[in-house]
Protein backbone atom coordinates (compact mmCIF):
# COMPACT_ATOMS: atom_id res chain seq x y z
CA UNK A 1 0.00 0.00 0.00
CA UNK A 2 1.79 3.13 -1.14
CA UNK A 3 2.01 5.96 1.33
CA UNK A 4 -0.61 8.56 0.41
CA UNK A 5 0.77 11.29 2.63
CA UNK A 6 4.07 11.96 0.95
CA UNK A 7 7.01 13.60 2.65
CA UNK A 8 7.79 17.06 1.33
CA UNK A 9 11.45 17.98 1.47
CA UNK A 10 12.32 21.23 -0.23
CA UNK A 11 11.05 21.03 -3.78
CA UNK A 12 10.43 17.28 -3.80
CA UNK A 13 7.80 14.93 -2.46
CA UNK A 14 8.85 11.46 -1.38
CA UNK A 15 6.25 8.74 -1.37
CA UNK A 16 8.74 6.34 0.18
CA UNK A 17 9.91 7.41 3.61
CA UNK A 18 12.87 5.04 3.51
CA UNK A 19 16.09 6.73 2.40
CA UNK A 20 18.61 4.20 1.14
CA UNK A 21 22.33 4.51 1.89
CA UNK A 22 24.80 3.29 -0.73
CA UNK A 23 27.94 2.60 1.30
CA UNK A 24 29.47 -0.75 2.29
CA UNK A 25 27.60 -2.87 -0.24
CA UNK A 26 29.53 -5.92 -1.48
CA UNK A 27 28.99 -5.03 -5.14
CA UNK A 28 27.33 -2.66 -7.51
CA UNK A 29 24.83 -5.38 -8.45
CA UNK A 30 23.82 -6.05 -4.85
CA UNK A 31 23.44 -2.33 -4.24
CA UNK A 32 21.27 -1.87 -7.31
CA UNK A 33 19.09 -4.83 -6.32
CA UNK A 34 18.70 -3.48 -2.82
CA UNK A 35 17.71 0.02 -3.90
CA UNK A 36 15.14 -1.41 -6.28
CA UNK A 37 13.75 -3.76 -3.63
CA UNK A 38 13.49 -0.93 -1.09
CA UNK A 39 11.35 1.24 -3.33
CA UNK A 40 13.38 4.20 -2.08
CA UNK A 41 13.32 7.38 -4.14
CA UNK A 42 16.10 9.09 -2.27
CA UNK A 43 19.60 7.66 -1.92
CA UNK A 44 22.64 9.01 -0.13
CA UNK A 45 26.11 9.37 -1.63
CA UNK A 46 29.55 10.50 -0.57
CA UNK A 47 32.03 12.72 -2.43
CA UNK A 48 35.50 11.32 -2.87
CA UNK A 49 38.61 11.65 -5.02
CA UNK A 50 38.58 9.86 -8.33
CA UNK A 51 41.18 7.09 -8.60
CA UNK A 52 43.59 8.34 -11.23
CA UNK A 53 44.62 4.94 -12.56
CA UNK A 54 41.12 4.19 -13.80
CA UNK A 55 41.18 0.68 -12.31
CA UNK A 56 38.80 1.30 -9.46
CA UNK A 57 35.15 0.99 -10.24
CA UNK A 58 32.62 2.88 -8.18
CA UNK A 59 29.88 0.88 -6.51
CA UNK A 60 27.57 3.43 -8.10
CA UNK A 61 28.39 2.18 -11.58
CA UNK A 62 25.33 0.65 -13.10
CA UNK A 63 23.00 2.79 -11.00
CA UNK A 64 21.09 5.44 -12.90
CA UNK A 65 21.66 8.36 -10.55
CA UNK A 66 19.22 10.43 -12.61
CA UNK A 67 16.45 8.05 -11.54
CA UNK A 68 16.73 9.03 -7.87
CA UNK A 69 16.67 12.08 -5.68
CA UNK A 70 20.22 12.34 -4.47
CA UNK A 71 21.21 13.22 -0.94
CA UNK A 72 25.00 13.64 -0.99
CA UNK A 73 26.67 13.80 2.39
CA UNK A 74 29.65 15.68 3.72
CA UNK A 75 31.14 12.58 5.35
CA UNK A 76 34.84 13.06 5.88
CA UNK A 77 34.39 16.61 7.15
CA UNK A 78 35.52 17.43 10.67
CA UNK A 79 34.77 21.16 10.50
CA UNK A 80 32.12 23.47 9.10
CA UNK A 81 34.59 24.69 6.46
CA UNK A 82 35.27 21.17 5.22
CA UNK A 83 31.56 20.39 5.15
CA UNK A 84 30.83 23.52 3.13
CA UNK A 85 33.58 22.63 0.67
CA UNK A 86 32.29 19.07 0.22
CA UNK A 87 28.75 20.37 -0.18
CA UNK A 88 29.85 22.73 -2.95
CA UNK A 89 31.71 19.92 -4.70
CA UNK A 90 28.63 17.72 -4.43
CA UNK A 91 26.36 20.38 -5.88
CA UNK A 92 28.81 21.09 -8.70
CA UNK A 93 28.12 17.59 -10.05
CA UNK A 94 24.85 19.18 -11.15
CA UNK A 95 22.59 16.43 -9.88
CA UNK A 96 21.22 17.72 -6.59
CA UNK A 97 20.92 20.74 -4.30
CA UNK A 98 20.33 18.48 -1.31
CA UNK A 99 23.07 18.03 1.23
CA UNK A 100 23.28 15.90 4.32
CA UNK A 101 25.60 17.77 6.64
CA UNK A 102 27.73 15.23 8.44
CA UNK A 103 30.59 16.55 10.54
CA UNK A 104 32.38 14.08 12.73
CA UNK A 105 33.35 15.49 16.11
CA UNK A 106 34.84 12.32 17.55
CA UNK A 107 36.84 10.15 15.20
CA UNK A 108 36.28 6.94 17.15
CA UNK A 109 32.53 6.96 17.72
CA UNK A 110 31.92 9.12 14.61
CA UNK A 111 29.46 11.12 16.69
CA UNK A 112 28.67 14.46 15.09
CA UNK A 113 30.00 17.84 16.17
CA UNK A 114 26.82 19.74 17.08
CA UNK A 115 28.33 23.22 17.05
CA UNK A 116 30.00 22.84 13.66
CA UNK A 117 26.82 21.20 12.33
CA UNK A 118 24.72 24.24 13.24
CA UNK A 119 27.27 26.57 11.67
CA UNK A 120 27.54 24.57 8.45
CA UNK A 121 23.76 24.25 8.22
CA UNK A 122 23.30 28.02 8.43
CA UNK A 123 26.02 28.69 5.88
CA UNK A 124 24.73 26.14 3.40
CA UNK A 125 21.14 27.32 3.75
CA UNK A 126 22.42 30.82 2.93
CA UNK A 127 24.06 29.36 -0.20
CA UNK A 128 20.77 27.91 -1.34
CA UNK A 129 21.24 24.26 -0.44
CA UNK A 130 18.43 22.10 0.84
CA UNK A 131 20.09 21.06 4.07
CA UNK A 132 19.44 17.91 6.09
CA UNK A 133 21.89 17.84 8.99
CA UNK A 134 22.84 14.61 10.70
CA UNK A 135 22.92 15.40 14.41
CA UNK A 136 23.13 13.84 17.82
CA UNK A 137 19.81 13.07 19.48
CA UNK A 138 19.59 16.32 21.39
CA UNK A 139 16.25 18.08 21.51
CA UNK A 140 17.48 21.66 21.68
CA UNK A 141 20.06 21.00 18.98
CA UNK A 142 17.24 19.86 16.70
CA UNK A 143 15.41 23.12 17.38
CA UNK A 144 18.53 25.17 16.68
CA UNK A 145 19.08 23.32 13.40
CA UNK A 146 15.50 24.04 12.38
CA UNK A 147 16.04 27.71 13.23
CA UNK A 148 19.22 27.67 11.13
CA UNK A 149 17.07 26.71 8.18
CA UNK A 150 17.38 22.93 8.01
CA UNK A 151 14.71 21.41 5.77
CA UNK A 152 14.66 18.34 8.00
CA UNK A 153 16.82 17.23 10.91
CA UNK A 154 18.38 13.81 11.08
CA UNK A 155 19.08 12.74 14.64
CA UNK A 156 20.98 9.51 15.01
CA UNK A 157 19.38 6.55 16.74
CA UNK A 158 22.85 5.22 17.61
CA UNK A 159 26.40 5.79 16.32
CA UNK A 160 26.94 5.38 12.57
CA UNK A 161 27.32 1.79 11.50
CA UNK A 162 26.62 0.45 15.00
CA UNK A 163 23.19 -1.09 14.23
CA UNK A 164 22.47 -0.68 17.94
CA UNK A 165 18.95 0.58 17.34
CA UNK A 166 17.35 3.40 19.29
CA UNK A 167 19.58 4.16 22.27
CA UNK A 168 17.61 7.08 23.65
CA UNK A 169 13.93 6.64 22.78
CA UNK A 170 12.84 9.40 25.09
CA UNK A 171 15.00 12.00 23.35
CA UNK A 172 13.99 10.89 19.88
CA UNK A 173 10.30 11.10 20.79
CA UNK A 174 10.82 14.57 22.20
CA UNK A 175 12.65 15.69 19.08
CA UNK A 176 9.83 14.34 16.93
CA UNK A 177 7.24 16.06 19.11
CA UNK A 178 8.92 19.45 19.27
CA UNK A 179 10.84 19.89 16.05
CA UNK A 180 8.99 22.17 13.59
CA UNK A 181 10.58 20.46 10.57
CA UNK A 182 10.47 16.79 9.55
CA UNK A 183 12.59 14.45 11.64
CA UNK A 184 14.36 11.70 9.71
CA UNK A 185 16.06 9.19 11.96
CA UNK A 186 19.53 8.44 10.66
CA UNK A 187 22.31 6.15 11.78
CA UNK A 188 22.30 3.06 13.94
CA UNK A 189 18.97 1.54 12.89
CA UNK A 190 19.88 -2.13 12.88
CA UNK A 191 16.66 -3.97 12.11
CA UNK A 192 13.24 -3.24 10.62
CA UNK A 193 11.57 -3.09 14.05
CA UNK A 194 13.89 -0.16 14.96
CA UNK A 195 12.60 1.66 11.90
CA UNK A 196 8.98 0.74 12.60
CA UNK A 197 9.33 2.01 16.15
CA UNK A 198 10.54 5.51 15.26
CA UNK A 199 7.98 5.76 12.47
CA UNK A 200 5.22 4.90 14.98
CA UNK A 201 6.40 7.84 17.06
CA UNK A 202 5.96 10.14 14.09
CA UNK A 203 9.38 10.28 12.50
CA UNK A 204 9.01 11.60 8.97
CA UNK A 205 11.36 8.99 7.60
CA UNK A 206 14.45 6.90 8.21
CA UNK A 207 17.83 6.58 6.56
CA UNK A 208 19.25 3.07 6.59
CA UNK A 209 22.61 1.95 5.24
CA UNK A 210 24.56 -0.58 7.32
CA UNK A 211 21.40 -2.39 8.47
CA UNK A 212 20.73 -3.25 4.83
CA UNK A 213 24.23 -3.36 3.35
CA UNK A 214 25.56 -5.80 5.94
CA UNK A 215 22.51 -8.08 5.99
CA UNK A 216 23.07 -11.56 4.58
CA UNK A 217 20.62 -10.72 1.80
CA UNK A 218 20.56 -6.95 1.37
CA UNK A 219 17.70 -6.82 -1.14
CA UNK A 220 15.43 -8.91 1.08
CA UNK A 221 16.38 -6.80 4.08
CA UNK A 222 15.68 -3.61 2.11
CA UNK A 223 12.21 -4.95 1.39
CA UNK A 224 11.72 -5.74 5.07
CA UNK A 225 12.80 -2.22 6.09
CA UNK A 226 10.42 -0.72 3.54
CA UNK A 227 7.53 -2.77 4.96
CA UNK A 228 8.48 -1.77 8.51
CA UNK A 229 8.61 1.91 7.58
CA UNK A 230 5.15 1.66 6.03
CA UNK A 231 3.75 -0.23 9.00
CA UNK A 232 5.20 2.29 11.42
CA UNK A 233 3.85 5.18 9.40
CA UNK A 234 0.39 3.62 9.21
CA UNK A 235 0.43 3.01 12.96
CA UNK A 236 1.40 6.61 13.59
CA UNK A 237 -1.42 7.87 11.40
CA UNK A 238 -3.84 5.50 13.12
CA UNK A 239 -2.94 7.02 16.49
CA UNK A 240 -1.17 4.85 19.05
CA UNK A 241 -3.14 3.96 22.16
CA UNK A 242 -0.45 6.00 23.74
CA UNK A 243 2.02 5.98 26.56
CA UNK A 244 1.96 9.44 28.15
CA UNK A 245 5.34 10.93 28.80
CA UNK A 246 5.86 13.03 31.91
CA UNK A 247 8.60 15.40 32.82
CA UNK A 248 8.98 18.34 35.17
CA UNK A 249 11.65 20.62 36.51
CA UNK A 250 13.60 19.58 39.57
CA UNK A 251 14.38 23.17 40.41
CA UNK A 252 11.58 25.68 41.11
CA UNK A 253 10.27 27.46 38.04
CA UNK A 254 9.44 30.62 39.97
CA UNK A 255 11.97 32.99 41.45
CA UNK A 256 14.55 33.14 38.68
CA UNK A 257 16.03 36.65 38.37
CA UNK A 258 14.38 38.83 35.76
CA UNK A 259 16.10 38.77 32.38
CA UNK A 260 18.65 41.50 31.87
CA UNK A 261 17.71 44.31 29.54
CA UNK A 262 19.78 44.20 26.38
CA UNK A 263 22.70 46.62 26.38
CA UNK B 1 80.02 24.64 -10.93
CA UNK B 2 77.25 23.99 -8.46
CA UNK B 3 77.61 25.31 -4.97
CA UNK B 4 76.41 21.91 -3.83
CA UNK B 5 79.90 20.57 -4.48
CA UNK B 6 80.97 21.96 -1.10
CA UNK B 7 78.26 19.97 0.67
CA UNK B 8 79.74 17.15 2.75
CA UNK B 9 78.57 13.81 1.36
CA UNK B 10 77.73 12.52 4.83
CA UNK B 11 74.93 15.07 5.05
CA UNK B 12 73.32 13.99 1.81
CA UNK B 13 70.28 12.05 2.95
CA UNK B 14 67.46 10.70 0.85
CA UNK B 15 65.59 14.00 0.84
CA UNK B 16 68.61 15.94 -0.40
CA UNK B 17 69.25 13.35 -3.10
CA UNK B 18 65.63 13.48 -4.24
CA UNK B 19 65.72 17.26 -4.34
CA UNK B 20 68.79 17.11 -6.55
CA UNK B 21 67.14 14.50 -8.74
CA UNK B 22 64.17 16.86 -9.16
CA UNK B 23 66.55 19.48 -10.51
CA UNK B 24 68.54 17.13 -12.73
CA UNK B 25 68.16 17.45 -16.50
CA UNK B 26 70.96 15.60 -18.29
CA UNK B 27 71.88 12.03 -17.45
CA UNK B 28 75.01 10.33 -18.72
CA UNK B 29 75.03 6.54 -18.82
CA UNK B 30 78.53 5.19 -19.42
CA UNK B 31 79.25 3.02 -22.44
CA UNK B 32 81.08 -0.31 -22.57
CA UNK B 33 83.82 0.80 -24.92
CA UNK B 34 85.52 3.68 -23.11
CA UNK B 35 88.51 2.15 -21.26
CA UNK B 36 88.12 2.25 -17.49
CA UNK B 37 91.14 4.48 -17.06
CA UNK B 38 89.61 7.07 -19.42
CA UNK B 39 86.24 7.11 -17.73
CA UNK B 40 86.95 9.60 -14.89
CA UNK B 41 88.26 12.12 -17.39
CA UNK B 42 85.27 11.61 -19.65
CA UNK B 43 82.91 12.09 -16.73
CA UNK B 44 84.68 15.24 -15.55
CA UNK B 45 84.36 16.75 -19.02
CA UNK B 46 80.70 15.77 -19.32
CA UNK B 47 79.97 17.20 -15.86
CA UNK B 48 81.60 20.48 -16.82
CA UNK B 49 79.36 20.55 -19.86
CA UNK B 50 76.19 20.23 -17.79
CA UNK B 51 75.58 16.57 -16.97
CA UNK B 52 74.13 16.36 -13.47
CA UNK B 53 73.39 12.66 -13.15
CA UNK B 54 75.70 9.77 -13.99
CA UNK B 55 75.15 6.04 -14.15
CA UNK B 56 78.04 3.63 -14.21
CA UNK B 57 77.07 0.78 -16.50
CA UNK B 58 79.55 -1.91 -17.48
CA UNK B 59 77.59 -4.84 -18.82
CA UNK B 60 79.25 -8.16 -18.19
CA UNK B 61 81.78 -6.92 -15.66
CA UNK B 62 81.37 -8.55 -12.23
CA UNK B 63 80.63 -6.01 -9.51
CA UNK B 64 83.72 -6.85 -7.44
CA UNK B 65 85.88 -5.75 -10.37
CA UNK B 66 83.99 -2.46 -10.60
CA UNK B 67 84.49 -1.34 -7.01
CA UNK B 68 87.58 0.83 -7.57
CA UNK B 69 86.16 2.37 -10.75
CA UNK B 70 82.84 3.07 -9.06
CA UNK B 71 84.53 4.79 -6.13
CA UNK B 72 86.55 6.99 -8.47
CA UNK B 73 83.51 7.89 -10.57
CA UNK B 74 81.56 8.68 -7.42
CA UNK B 75 84.31 11.08 -6.31
CA UNK B 76 84.33 12.83 -9.68
CA UNK B 77 80.54 13.18 -9.68
CA UNK B 78 80.23 14.38 -6.13
CA UNK B 79 83.04 16.88 -6.62
CA UNK B 80 80.90 18.36 -9.41
CA UNK B 81 77.71 18.28 -7.33
CA UNK B 82 76.20 15.56 -9.53
CA UNK B 83 74.40 12.41 -8.50
CA UNK B 84 76.09 9.08 -9.11
CA UNK B 85 74.20 5.84 -9.67
CA UNK B 86 75.28 2.31 -10.42
CA UNK B 87 73.55 0.05 -12.92
CA UNK B 88 71.99 -3.10 -11.56
CA UNK B 89 74.41 -3.92 -8.67
CA UNK B 90 72.72 -3.04 -5.40
CA UNK B 91 75.63 -4.04 -3.17
CA UNK B 92 78.12 -2.17 -5.32
CA UNK B 93 75.98 0.96 -5.10
CA UNK B 94 76.03 0.82 -1.31
CA UNK B 95 79.70 -0.14 -1.04
CA UNK B 96 80.90 2.51 -3.49
CA UNK B 97 78.95 5.28 -1.77
CA UNK B 98 76.75 5.83 -4.81
CA UNK B 99 73.54 7.82 -4.54
CA UNK B 100 71.50 4.96 -5.84
CA UNK B 101 70.98 2.18 -8.32
CA UNK B 102 69.33 1.82 -11.69
CA UNK B 103 67.38 -1.38 -12.24
CA UNK B 104 66.16 -3.04 -15.40
CA UNK B 105 63.01 -5.10 -15.63
CA UNK B 106 65.10 -8.27 -15.36
CA UNK B 107 67.36 -7.07 -12.52
CA UNK B 108 66.85 -7.19 -8.78
CA UNK B 109 63.29 -6.13 -7.92
CA UNK B 110 62.66 -2.59 -6.70
CA UNK B 111 61.26 -3.90 -3.41
CA UNK B 112 64.32 -6.04 -2.77
CA UNK B 113 66.72 -3.24 -3.70
CA UNK B 114 64.83 -0.89 -1.41
CA UNK B 115 64.95 -3.29 1.50
CA UNK B 116 68.68 -3.82 1.00
CA UNK B 117 69.54 -0.14 0.48
CA UNK B 118 67.11 1.56 2.83
CA UNK B 119 65.17 4.76 2.25
CA UNK B 120 68.07 7.13 1.54
CA UNK B 121 69.18 5.67 -1.81
CA UNK B 122 67.70 6.58 -5.17
CA UNK B 123 66.22 3.77 -7.20
CA UNK B 124 65.41 4.09 -10.88
CA UNK B 125 63.64 1.56 -13.07
CA UNK B 126 63.62 0.97 -16.82
CA UNK B 127 60.21 0.66 -18.44
CA UNK B 128 59.39 -0.28 -21.99
CA UNK B 129 55.61 -0.16 -22.09
CA UNK B 130 52.54 1.28 -20.39
CA UNK B 131 51.97 -1.81 -18.26
CA UNK B 132 55.45 -1.56 -16.79
CA UNK B 133 54.91 2.11 -16.02
CA UNK B 134 51.64 1.25 -14.36
CA UNK B 135 53.15 -1.37 -12.09
CA UNK B 136 56.03 1.01 -11.38
CA UNK B 137 53.65 3.63 -10.01
CA UNK B 138 52.96 1.47 -6.97
CA UNK B 139 56.65 0.88 -6.23
CA UNK B 140 58.90 2.77 -3.87
CA UNK B 141 61.21 4.21 -6.53
CA UNK B 142 62.60 7.62 -7.44
CA UNK B 143 62.48 7.83 -11.19
CA UNK B 144 61.19 5.92 -14.16
CA UNK B 145 63.23 5.54 -17.30
CA UNK B 146 61.16 5.33 -20.49
CA UNK B 147 62.72 3.80 -23.54
CA UNK B 148 64.41 2.89 -25.72
CA UNK B 149 63.03 5.82 -27.67
CA UNK B 150 65.08 4.70 -30.69
CA UNK B 151 66.74 1.41 -31.53
CA UNK B 152 70.19 1.43 -29.95
CA UNK B 153 73.25 -0.79 -29.90
CA UNK B 154 73.04 -0.78 -26.07
CA UNK B 155 69.63 -2.46 -26.10
CA UNK B 156 69.77 -4.57 -29.24
CA UNK B 157 66.93 -6.89 -28.38
CA UNK B 158 64.46 -4.22 -27.32
CA UNK B 159 62.19 -2.62 -29.91
CA UNK B 160 62.09 1.17 -30.02
CA UNK B 161 59.11 2.60 -28.16
CA UNK B 162 59.25 6.17 -29.43
CA UNK B 163 58.28 9.37 -27.69
CA UNK B 164 54.75 8.02 -27.19
CA UNK B 165 56.02 5.89 -24.34
CA UNK B 166 57.84 8.87 -22.83
CA UNK B 167 54.60 10.83 -22.88
CA UNK B 168 52.56 7.99 -21.41
CA UNK B 169 55.09 7.62 -18.60
CA UNK B 170 55.09 11.37 -17.99
CA UNK B 171 51.33 11.37 -17.58
CA UNK B 172 51.21 8.39 -15.26
CA UNK B 173 54.25 8.81 -13.05
CA UNK B 174 54.47 10.69 -9.77
CA UNK B 175 58.28 10.62 -10.04
CA UNK B 176 60.64 12.13 -12.62
CA UNK B 177 60.72 10.46 -16.02
CA UNK B 178 64.00 9.85 -17.81
CA UNK B 179 63.87 9.53 -21.60
CA UNK B 180 66.55 7.17 -22.91
CA UNK B 181 67.53 5.29 -26.02
CA UNK B 182 69.48 6.72 -28.92
CA UNK B 183 68.73 10.34 -28.04
CA UNK B 184 70.96 12.92 -29.64
CA UNK B 185 71.34 16.66 -29.90
CA UNK B 186 68.69 16.59 -32.61
CA UNK B 187 65.91 15.24 -30.43
CA UNK B 188 66.87 15.87 -26.79
CA UNK B 189 64.45 18.80 -26.80
CA UNK B 190 61.73 16.61 -28.29
CA UNK B 191 62.10 14.26 -25.33
CA UNK B 192 61.57 17.14 -22.91
CA UNK B 193 58.57 18.36 -24.90
CA UNK B 194 57.16 14.83 -24.72
CA UNK B 195 57.19 15.05 -20.94
CA UNK B 196 60.61 13.81 -19.87
CA UNK B 197 62.18 15.56 -16.91
CA UNK B 198 65.62 14.21 -17.69
CA UNK B 199 67.30 13.21 -20.93
CA UNK B 200 69.70 10.29 -20.72
CA UNK B 201 72.38 9.68 -23.33
CA UNK B 202 75.21 7.23 -23.90
CA UNK B 203 76.81 7.68 -27.30
CA UNK B 204 75.83 11.34 -27.72
CA UNK B 205 78.49 12.14 -25.14
CA UNK B 206 80.69 9.05 -24.84
CA UNK B 207 81.27 8.75 -28.58
CA UNK B 208 81.90 12.46 -29.03
CA UNK B 209 85.37 13.80 -29.68
CA UNK B 210 84.53 16.66 -27.33
CA UNK B 211 82.34 15.27 -24.51
CA UNK B 212 82.21 18.58 -22.67
CA UNK B 213 80.95 20.48 -25.69
CA UNK B 214 78.55 17.64 -26.54
CA UNK B 215 77.14 17.79 -23.03
CA UNK B 216 76.88 21.58 -23.14
CA UNK B 217 75.01 21.50 -26.43
CA UNK B 218 72.64 18.81 -25.15
CA UNK B 219 72.07 20.74 -21.97
CA UNK B 220 71.21 23.81 -23.99
CA UNK B 221 68.57 21.87 -25.91
CA UNK B 222 67.17 20.34 -22.72
CA UNK B 223 67.01 23.62 -20.85
CA UNK B 224 65.29 25.54 -23.62
CA UNK B 225 62.71 22.92 -24.64
CA UNK B 226 59.12 23.46 -23.43
CA UNK B 227 59.07 21.47 -20.20
CA UNK B 228 56.08 19.92 -18.43
CA UNK B 229 55.13 21.28 -15.02
CA UNK B 230 54.64 19.55 -11.72
CA UNK B 231 51.18 19.86 -10.25
CA UNK B 232 49.40 18.15 -7.37
CA UNK B 233 46.54 15.99 -8.52
CA UNK B 234 44.37 14.37 -5.85
CA UNK B 235 47.28 14.56 -3.46
CA UNK B 236 49.76 12.98 -5.88
CA UNK B 237 52.60 14.64 -7.75
CA UNK B 238 51.79 14.63 -11.46
CA UNK B 239 52.89 16.53 -14.52
CA UNK B 240 51.00 18.43 -17.12
CA UNK B 241 52.16 19.61 -20.54
CA UNK B 242 52.83 23.26 -21.33
CA UNK B 243 49.69 25.33 -21.96
CA UNK B 244 47.50 22.62 -20.48
CA UNK B 245 43.84 23.18 -19.71
CA UNK B 246 41.63 21.24 -17.34
CA UNK B 247 40.04 19.54 -20.33
CA UNK B 248 43.37 18.61 -21.89
CA UNK B 249 44.67 17.25 -18.62
CA UNK B 250 41.61 15.03 -18.13
CA UNK B 251 41.84 13.78 -21.70
CA UNK B 252 45.53 12.98 -21.26
CA UNK B 253 44.72 10.93 -18.17
CA UNK B 254 41.98 9.06 -20.05
CA UNK B 255 39.57 9.84 -17.24
CA UNK B 256 35.83 9.50 -17.68
CA UNK B 257 34.49 13.04 -17.15
CA UNK B 258 30.96 11.84 -16.34
CA UNK B 259 29.95 13.13 -12.94
CA UNK B 260 33.39 14.55 -12.36
CA UNK B 261 33.87 17.74 -10.38
CA UNK B 262 37.12 19.66 -10.66
CA UNK B 263 38.47 21.97 -8.02
CA UNK B 264 41.58 24.03 -8.87
CA UNK B 265 43.43 25.72 -6.03
CA UNK B 266 40.35 25.51 -3.83
CA UNK B 267 37.88 26.87 -6.40
CA UNK B 268 35.44 24.70 -8.34
CA UNK B 269 35.94 24.94 -12.09
CA UNK B 270 32.62 25.07 -13.91
CA UNK B 271 32.42 22.26 -16.45
CA UNK B 272 31.67 24.88 -19.14
CA UNK B 273 35.10 26.39 -18.52
CA UNK B 274 37.19 23.22 -18.54
CA UNK B 275 38.48 23.94 -22.05
CA UNK B 276 39.59 27.44 -21.07
CA UNK B 277 40.97 27.19 -17.54
CA UNK B 278 44.74 26.73 -17.60
CA UNK B 279 46.62 24.25 -15.44
CA UNK B 280 50.26 24.88 -14.70
CA UNK B 281 53.18 24.70 -12.33
CA UNK B 282 52.28 24.43 -8.66
CA UNK B 283 48.53 24.09 -9.19
CA UNK B 284 46.61 21.85 -6.83
CA UNK B 285 43.73 19.98 -8.42
CA UNK B 286 41.10 17.83 -6.82
CA UNK B 287 39.04 15.55 -9.04
CA UNK B 288 36.07 14.17 -7.14
CA UNK B 289 32.97 12.20 -7.91
CA UNK B 290 30.16 10.43 -6.08
CA UNK B 291 30.86 7.14 -4.37
CA UNK B 292 28.70 5.00 -2.15
CA UNK B 293 28.03 6.50 1.26
CA UNK B 294 25.49 6.68 4.02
Amino acid sequence: MPDQDGLHLGAVKLTSRLIHGTGKFPSSEVLAGSITASGAQMITLAVRRLHLDGDHHSELEGIDLGGYILLPNTAGATSADEAVRLARLARAAGLSDFIKVEIVGDSESLLPDPIATVEATARLVAEGFTVLPYASDDVVLALRLAEAGATAVMPGAAPIGSTLGVLNPHNLRLIIAKCPVPVIVDAGLGCPSDAARVMEWGAAGVLVNTGIAKAREPAAMARAFAAAVQAGRSAHLAGLAGRPEGFGASSPQAGTPAPLAPN
Amino acid sequence: MSKLSAEPRELVGGAARRERLRRSRLYLVTDDTTPSEDLPGLLAAALRGGVDLVQLRRKGVPPDQLMALAATCREVCHAAGALFLVDDHVELAAAAGADGVHLGQEDTSVAEARSRLGPDFLIGLSTHDAAQVKSATSLDLDYIAAGPVHRTPTKMGTPAVGFEHVEAAARAAAVPVVAIGGLSLADAGTAIAAGADIVAVVRAICASSDPEEAARALRGQVDTAPAWSWIELNGEARKCPPQATVQGLLAGLHLDPTGLVVERNGVIVDRQLWAEVAVGAGDTLELVHFVGGG
